[in-house]
């Protein structure tokens, strides 16, 4: 059986410490960097007044740039070091570059920069700038609303997340025979290459790009490293010296790109007791810069009416600019924000209708079949229903549902529930048009079988399934396939390790590379496989445009319940039961995916609950330590059972879908419908904090 | 240029403590994530009378730098104590922070630092030339600021060794395990012959030091619990007004919604 867990890949090097990150690595003459960045969220520069510097410190800024002072994530709109005006508090002025950093420290603290102030925007509300604006509509909407019982609007907000990977993001820049290396923790090595050959204006055969071992990175790790590795090639290469800059926690929390906040405006039509129609608008807090929020925000609207079968739709959607650091991927990219809308919208809607929301949400289930949001089609078994009762099974949410309704006394239960889909892959031709994966399979002459991919392994257990899928195919040990980390002077670009696309994506290619090479297997000689990526012909092409076609080839789905308590008299919740019924197709190792169900799953919680990251009236990230910004740990859900109803991908490995971003999607909808249950109030808000609740339950008490 | 004492003995820690301007260092649990090198350190770890838990006829004596992992171990600890203790970061942190320590980093969110109020625990203060003994309530004088001389050193916790079994605590963190408080409680009511004998009430985590209103409390000693009741809303005004949480990261309402919620429990499920 594939899903049968083994022991990771990476295990005993990183268990026994043997695994190098890129904190560790020490070079000969090597330099440390450190930023000396914008105090205030918006202003001109004026003039910048340097101290003397010895020989070997280096100031590096915008004029030393060699190529364009332009990042290239999606758009270029971010420059390498800002020009004349800085947009937010963090925006990197300069980098003052040396051997000691003390003498860094004392170097920073006596430049003086001269800033004429400008106005900031911090409320997404007020922000007049829109980076990227979407539409699109299916049905007729304007009819739906004419032809309604009833008409109900609602808004919804989400807050800032913050990955709160483990090892911060920290990369090295050095020259090598005329060429420029950057090294270090990332999640896509062909995204930098892209950026640092824009940024030093070299060819990319005169980058090279080789990931280190990474300390986890749920997006965090997709643009900044971009950023990041433009910043250091440009300082390594005015000091011809290695130069290494590894973040401190606070700068990381800080000045590191996180999930958008969202404000979502849902107004529904309502007809004979169904949801006859949606008009959504959007609005995602993109910060400074537009990085990847164009992305964001398209998965966003593409999600905005949930898993359910709505037949006029209009959505509307802004990524606008405000004076906050930029916001950028995080696990689920998008999707949160908009799953919990629908997710809620339902319920209120069920609850304003006095119906049950769950036998209400049932009623608007898509199915194998239906039109998608995009007009495209579900084309496979939509496993809902038979995950509904598995959920209902293990956690008796029906009864309890019902039991909980009607509470006094100090200590309230509550029990929610919700459902979403994943969209597995890149959004709509991503993969055909823009990604056009290339995988390799090297057989060397002692009969070992190297991976040659750029995917990275940043603790979601890649190097285990990769090379299980290889053994598995060419029936042959584990321990005779090997994938190391990624090197752009060896693996070809089989694309990012994002978008819940990995496995699918390139996990079948490597299947079809290993089926081919057992085909061909020669013993004792070196053969190398090639495949490219082929895109499924049924898929209904997608445009952009207009939204129109199968934005996605399938999906990934889930159900989740979490049964919480409240303590009245001090607004602590107590999560007493969670459970996660999740189709990701065929799971290729078991430990790994429920490792990411369940740490996915934690994660939306704390979205729901405690993670904040908070800004002052200046816009100074107020939460920027551990003991500040708050992520649950096990203590918090310890009662947390995951359980999987596997429908196959045919087009997928062993039939494996997406599994990394789907549990972080439907918690925190499931934990905000419990509280409601429990607390009989209406929430539109998250994270819905300790705070929030005592401040409802004193609103009551005093009428 | 930072230089390390590692003191053997109380005398000799004393005599550096004395001569040179050094930072006492028990577990360096809060010292570590703000160090200084331009600091000296005077190491206490290994001074065998400040690690002693041991009791007299009165008290119980703590030494300052026994850890909570040693506090929890032992048979002589008040459970009052061990109930904070436990929720105190994670048993690593445990097996280095000091009680001394939570007391002499001068903050109001100490978990121990609450019960050592509530229980009005004295402090002995020892240099080379002499000791005195001050109560927890007077060694602090504000946040971070603390009654200890230049060439003082903190010894011993003495805690009263009666009236600390019927006691009332909460913890309020942002999570359940390795939190900062946000709002803790701690209330004592000590009965003999159906009358309140003793009535200490604590809040840490609110205000720059932890409120220990004395005065208030004394508004029931020496009452039944159905006398208590007579002057329930008197008190729970009082502490409505002694309570003026500061504003932090938490809400000052919502700390004192909860210092209030709790104050009214410790109360009602005393049967007042």
């Amino acid at each position: 059986m594939i899903g049968n867990s083994v022991k990771k890949k990476d295990h005993d090097a990183k268990i026994s410490g043997q695994a190098s990150y890129v904190d560790d690595i020490v070079m000969e003459g090597m330099l440390y960097g450190k930023m000396l960045r914008s105090t205030k969220a918006r202003a001109r520069i004026k003039n910048i007044v340097l101290p003397e510097i010895s020989d070997d410190y280096f100031i590096i800024d915008k004029d030393d740039v060699t190529g364009e002072n332009k990042i290239h994530v999606v758009l270029e709109d971010m420059p390498v070091f800002p020009e004349d005006t800085v947009e937010y508090i963090g925006d990197p002025i300069l980098m003052v570059v040396g051997p000691d950093r003390k003498e860094i420290a004392r170097i920073l603290s006596e430049i003086v920069v001269d800033y004429e102030e400008l106005e900031p925007v911090f409320d997404v509300r007020k922000s007049e700038i829109s980076f990227f604006h979407h539409n699109y509509n299916k049905g007729d909407v304007d009819c739906a609303f004419e032809e309604a019982d009833r008409i109900i609007t609602e808004t919804f907000e989400t807050g800032q997340q913050e990955q709160a990977y483990l090892e911060t993001n920290g990369l090295i820049a050095y020259p090598q025979d005329g060429r420029i290396v950057v090294r270090g923790s990332m999640q896509c090595p062909y995204y930098v290459i892209g950026a640092v050959s824009k940024a030093l204006g070299e060819e990319r055969e005169d980058i090279r790009i080789i990931q280190d071992v990474t300390g986890g990175a749920f997006g965090g790790k997709e643009d900044y490293p971009s950023i990041l590795a433009c910043q250091v090639a440009v300082a390594a290469k005015k000091a011809e010296r290695p130069v290494k800059y590894v973040f401190d926690r606070r700068e990381d929390m800080e000045f590191t790109s996180k999930r958008h906040p969202s404000v979502c405006t849902y107004k529904a039509s309502v007809k004979d007791g169904k949801v006859t129609g949606l008009d959504i608008h959007v609005i995602y807090n993109a910060g400074a810069y537009t990085t990847l929020t164009d992305v964001v925000l398209q998965r966003g609207l593409i999600g905005a009416c949930g898993v359910y079968n709505i037949g006029n739709l209009r959505v509307t959607g802004d990524g606008m600019k405000t004076n906050t650091v930029p916001n950028g991927a995080m696990r689920g990219f998008g999707a949160p924000q908009t799953f919990f809308a629908i997710e809620m919208m339902m319920n209120h809607i069920a609850k304003s209708l006095c119906t049950d929301p769950l036998t209400f949400k049932e009623k608007h289930l898509v199915k194998q079949g239906d039109e998608t949001s995009t007009r495209g089609k579900f084309h496979f078994q939509v496993p809902l229903p038979e995950m509904i009762e598995r959920a209902d099974q293990l956690s008796d949410f029906r009864k309890k549902h019902a039991l909980y309704k009607s509470q006094t006394g100090r200590f309230r239960k509550g029990i929610g529930i919700s459902m979403v889909y994943h969209g597995c892959g890149f959004t709509g031709n991503g993969e055909r048009d823009i990604i056009k994966s290339v995988a390799k399979l090297r057989k060397n002459s002692d009969d070992t079988v190297e991976l040659l991919i750029s995917i990275t392994d940043m603790g979601q257990g890649a190097k285990t399934t990769f090379t299980k899928i290889a053994a598995d195919t060419l029936g042959i040990p584990l321990d005779r396939v090997t994938f190391n980390n990624p090197d752009t002077d060896r693996v070809p670009d089989s694309g990012p390790t994002v978008a819940s696309r990995s496995i699918m994506v390139v996990g079948e290619l490597i299947k079809r590379a290993s089926e081919k090479l057992k085909a061909q297997w020669k013993p004792g000689e070196e053969q190398v496989i090639e495949e490219h990526y082929v895109h499924p012909d049924f898929m209904i092409p997608f445009d952009i445009k207009t939204f129109r076609g199968d934005a996605y080839p399938t999906y990934s789905w889930a159900v989740n319940v979490i049964e919480v308590e409240v303590d009245t008299l001090t607004a602590v919740t107590k999560v007493l039961g969670a459970w996660g019924v999740y189709d990701v197709g065929t799971p290729l190792d078991l430990n790994i995916v429920h490792g990411q169900l369940q740490g996915g799953f934690l994660q939306s919680i704390g979205y729901a609950s405690m993670e904040q990251i908070g800004y002052n009236e200046k816009g100074v990230v107020r939460n920027h330590s551990f003991s500040d910004y708050i992520i649950p740990t096990a203590m918090d859900v310890p009662n947390l059972v995951t359980d999987l109803v596997e429908v196959p991908y045919a087009a997928g490995p062993y039939g494996a879908k997406g599994a990394g971003e789907l549990p972080n999607v439907a918690p925190a909808p499931a934990y905000i419908d419990a509280l409601e249950n429990a607390l009989q109030n209406r929430i539109q808000h998250i994270p819905y904090t300790q705070e929030d609740i005592m401040t409802y339950l004193q609103e009551v008490e005093n009428g | 240029m930072v230089k390390s004492y590692f003191a053997k003995s109380l005398e000799e820690a004393l005599e550096i403590r004395g001569r040179e301007s050094v930072i006492p260092y028990a577990g360096g649990t809060d010292l570590m994530i703000e160090a200084d090198d331009q600091a000296s350190y005077l190491f206490l770890n290994k001074v065998p009378e400040l690690k002693e838990i041991k009791a007299d006829a009165e008290y119980i004596r703590i030494g300052a730098a026994s850890t909570y992992a040693e506090i929890l171990q032992s048979q002589l600890i008040p459970q009052i104590l061990k109930d904070a203790v436990i929720e105190i970061a994670a048993p690593a942190i445990r097996n280095l922070g000091t009680a001394g320590g939570n007391i002499c980093n001068g903050s109001a969110k100490g978990d121990s630092v609450l019960i050592f109020f509530a229980a009005d625990a004295k402090l002995r203060l020892v240099t080379s030339k002499g000791e005195r003994i001050l109560p927890i309530k007077d060694f602090y004088l504000g946040r971070k600021k603390l009654a200890l001389q230049k060439d003082e050193l903190l010894v011993e916790i003495l805690l009263k060794k009666t009236g600390l079994d019927h006691y009332y605590y909460k913890k309020i963190g942002a999570r359940n395990a390795l939190a900062i408080s946000r709002v803790s409680f701690a209330g004592l009511l000590d009965m003999k012959d159906g009358k309140i004998i003793n009535c200490a009430t604590a809040f840490g985590a609110v205000s720059d030091v932890v409120i220990r209103r004395p005065d208030i409390d004394e508004m029931l000693a020496g009452k039944t619990t159905d006398e208590a009741k007579t002057v329930k809303d008197a008190y729970l005004e009082a502490f409505d007004e002694a309570i003026v949480p500061i504003r932090g990261r938490v809400s000052a309402e919502y700390r004192k919604s909860v210092c209030m919620n709790l104050l009214r429990d410790f109360l009602e499920s005393n049967g007042i």
